[in-house]
C-alpha cells in the first residue's frame, strides 16, 4: 500500500494508529496574526514527513501544535488518535539540543527514562542501547557541555527516543550544525527511521535535507502557512549510500522541484 | 610554496614550556600585589601612628594592636583572653550565631525566592515587604527585637536571619523567573510533570543565582554581627568590639575588625569554593 493510499485508509479509520497525525482544518493564530493554516494533513504511521518553507511560514507553529504545546486556535489535531500532550505522545527533538547542563549525558538520559516510566533496573541497559543507536558509546559520564555541539544534538535525539514514542517530531534539528555533522546526522536519522518504522515529522527550510530524509514532503507558503505541494518522494530508503543517492539524477531533480515549490511558495 | 603536514622546524623553546614563565609571574602577582598592599598599609599606619597627628587612643601604632591581638588570644596577668573568653572563642560564639541566624534566613530565602519565583500571586503578595525589609538597617529593628524577645540569643539569632533573608530571596526569585522556557519546555516535552520540572528544571538551574545570594546574604550577615551583639553580646566578637570600644581600647576594637574582616574573607573564599564545585556549569551552555 502506498504512503497516500495509507493515509487514506487511516483518515477513514479516525487516524488511531500508533504515531498517525491527523490535523483538520487546523489554524492557529497568536493575538491578532494568523501564524498557520488552514491546514488539513495526516500522517500515517510509519511514514517520514518534513515540513519545508521559508523562514516564518508557520511550519514550528505546526510541529507544536502536533507536539502538544500548543492548542489550535481552531480546528483539531490528533496523535494515535488522541489530543496530543507534551511528553505522552511524541519525543521531541529542537533546533538546539536543549539539554540540562548540571547533568552528564548519563544524567540526561535517565532523567528521559524516569519521565517515560521505565523501571530503575533496566535504565543502563536502555540507555547503552540508545547510545549506540547514535553512535555516542562510551560518553556517559562526559558533561554535557565538554562534548560537541554534533554530539550534543545526538544525545538529545537519543533522550527523545527514550519513551519510545511512536511518533518522533524534529524542529530543524541540524541548522545550528557544520555542514559535515549536519550530514552524518542526516544519515543516521535517516537510517534510525527506517530500522524502527516510527513515524517522524522533521522540519527544515533546505530542500537537500528534505529530500534526503523523507518518506514525503510538504511545503507550505509564506505566512500563513498552508499546504502549497505536497509530494511523495520515491526515492530508495532503508540501508543506501548516501553519497551515491545524494549524488543521484532523481535526488538532484526532487531538490529542484522542492527548492522551486519552496521558493514560489514563499514569493506567492 | 607547496603545503606540508611535516612538523615545523623544533623551536629552541618548546611551545608547552613557553606558557610557564607567564603562569610563574600570573601567580606571584596574585600572591605579591596583596602582600605588597599589605606591607604598605602597615607602614602608612605606623607613619601615622608615630607622626603625632592623632593620639595613640584614637590610632595606636600596629605593634601596639600586635599586643592585644596576643592578650586577647592567651592569659596573661591571671586574665584570660578579653572579659574572660580568648579572641577564638568570641569568634566561634559569633560563627555560630551566624550559622544558625544567616542558615536560617537562608533556608527561608530559597523556599520563598521558588514560592516567588514559581507563583506569580505570592511574588505580588512578598515582593514588597522583603524590598522593605532590605531597605531597613539591623540597627533599626534590633531595638523592637530586643522588646520582643529579651537580651539572650534569640534577637541575635533573628536578627542575622532577618539580614540574611532578602538577599537570598531576592536572588532565587529573579532567578526562578529567568529559568529558560526552553528547558522548562524540553523537561514537558520528555514527559515531566509540573513538580518535576520544578525539582529537576528550575531548581538547579537557579543554584548558581542562589549561591551568588547566599555569598552574599553571608557578608549582610557578617556586616550586621556587630549591631546583633550590642546588647549582651559578650561572648562574641562584636560584643567584645563593643565592650572594648565603651572602654576606648582601640588596639581590641581593631583586633576584633580584623578577626572579623579575615574571617569574613576566609569563608567568602570557602563559599566561592564551594560555588565552583556545585555550579561547575555556571557560564556554560
Amino acid at each position: 500500500m502506498s504512503s497516500s493510499e495509507l493515509a487514506e485508509a487511516q483518515v477513514e479509520s479516525g487516524g488511531a494508529e500508533d504515531g498517525a497525525v491527523r490535523l483538520d482544518h487546523v489554524t492557529h493564530r497568536y493575538g491578532a496574526v494568523t501564524a498557520v493554516g488552514p491546514v488539513d494533513l495526516t500522517v500515517p504511521t510509519g511514514e517520514f514527513l518534513v515540513l519545508v518553507g521559508a523562514s516564518g511560514c508557520g511550519k514550528s507553529t505546526l510541529l507544536r501544535l502536533i507536539a502538544g504545546f500548543e492548542r489550535p486556535s481552531e480546528g483539531t489535531v490528533q496523535v494515535s488518535g488522541t489530543d496530543p500532550r507534551p511528553g505522552d505522545t511524541a519525543g521531541v527533538v529542537f533546533q538546539t539540543p536543549r539539554l540540562f547542563p548540571w547533568r552528564t549525558v548519563r544524567g540526561n538520559l535517565d532523567l528521559a527514562l524516569r519521565y517515560a516510566g521505565v523501571e530503575r533496573a533496566r535504565w543502563p541497559e536502555r540507555r547503552a542501547e540508545l547510545l549506540a543507536r547514535v553512535g555516542l558509546e562510551g560518553t556517559e559520564a562526559r558533561r554535557v557541555w565538554e562534548i560537541s555541539g554534533g554530539q550534543q544534538q545526538r544525545v538529545a535525539i537519543a533522550r527523545a527516543l527514550a519513551a519510545d514514542n511512536p511518533l518522533l517530531l524534529l524542529d530543524e534539528p541540524f541548522a545550528a550544525l557544520d555542514a559535515l555533522t549536519r550530514e552524518r546526522l542526516q544519515e543516521d536519522v535517516r537510517r534510525m527511521a527506517a530500522q524502527a518504522g516510527r513515524t517522524t515529522v522533521f522540519v527544515t527550510h533546505s530542500a537537500e535535507e528534505a529530500v534526503f530524509l523523507g518518506s514525503r514532503i510538504v511545503v507550505l507558503t509564506r505566512s500563513p502557512g498552508t499546504v502549497a505541494l505536497d509530494l511523495p518522494i520515491t526515492l530508495p530508503r532503508g540501508e543506501v549510500d548516501a553519497e551515491e543517492l545524494r549524488g543521484s539524477p532523481e535526488f538532484g531533480e526532487l531538490r529542484a522541484e522542492v527548492a522551486h515549490a519552496v521558493k514560489s511558495a514563499a514569493a506567492a | 610554496m607547496s603545503l606540508s603536514l611535516r612538523p615545523e622546524k623544533a623551536d629552541p623553546l618548546p611551545a608547552a614550556v613557553a606558557p610557564r614563565p607567564a603562569r610563574s609571574s600570573s601567580a606571584l602577582r596574585r600572591s605579591a600585589l596583596p602582600l605588597g598592599s599589605l606591607v604598605l598599609f602597615l607602614f602608612l599606619w605606623q607613619l601615622l601612628a608615630v607622626s603625632g597627628t592623632w593620639s595613640e587612643t584614637l590610632v595606636p601604632p600596629p605593634v601596639k594592636v600586635w599586643r592585644a591581638f596576643i592578650d586577647v588570644s592567651t592569659t596573661h596577668d591571671g586574665v584570660r583572653g578579653y572579659n574572660g573568653t580568648y579572641l577564638i572563642e568570641h569568634l566561634g560564639i559569633s560563627l555560630r550565631r551566624i550559622a544558625f541566624g544567616a542558615g536560617i534566613g537562608i533556608a527561608a530565602g530559597v523556599v520563598f525566592g521558588l514560592l516567588m519565583g514559581t507563583v506569580g500571586w505570592v511574588r505580588s503578595l512578598f515582593e514588597p515587604w522583603i524590598t522593605f525589609l532590605r531597605t531597613l538597617p539591623p540597627l533599626a529593628y534590633f531595638s523592637l527585637l530586643i522588646i520582643w524577645l529579651g537580651i539572650n540569643e534569640e534577637p541575635k539569632i533573628t536578627l542575622l536571619a532577618v539580614a540574611a533573608f532578602p538577599p537570598v530571596a531576592v536572588s532565587t526569585t529573579t532567578a526562578v523567573a529567568a529559568v529558560p522556557k526552553a528547558l522548562t519546555e524540553a523537561a514537558r516535552a520528555l514527559g515531566a510533570s509540573r513538580w518535576d520540572v520544578v525539582r529537576d528544571v528550575v531548581v538547579p538551574s537557579a543554584l548558581p543565582e542562589t549561591l551568588t545570594g547566599v555569598r552574599l546574604a553571608v557578608g549582610v550577615a557578617y556586616s550586621s554581627l556587630v549591631a546583633a551583639e550590642l546588647v549582651n553580646g559578650l561572648p562574641g566578637i562584636g560584643g567584645m568590639v563593643k565592650d572594648a570600644a565603651n572602654y576606648n581600647n582601640t588596639p581590641v576594637v581593631l583586633v576584633g575588625i580584623i578577626a572579623i574582616g579575615i574571617s569574613g574573607l576566609i569563608i567568602d573564599g570557602l563559599l566561592l569554593r564551594l560555588e565552583r564545585a556545585v555550579v561547575p556549569w555556571r557560564g556554560r551552555t
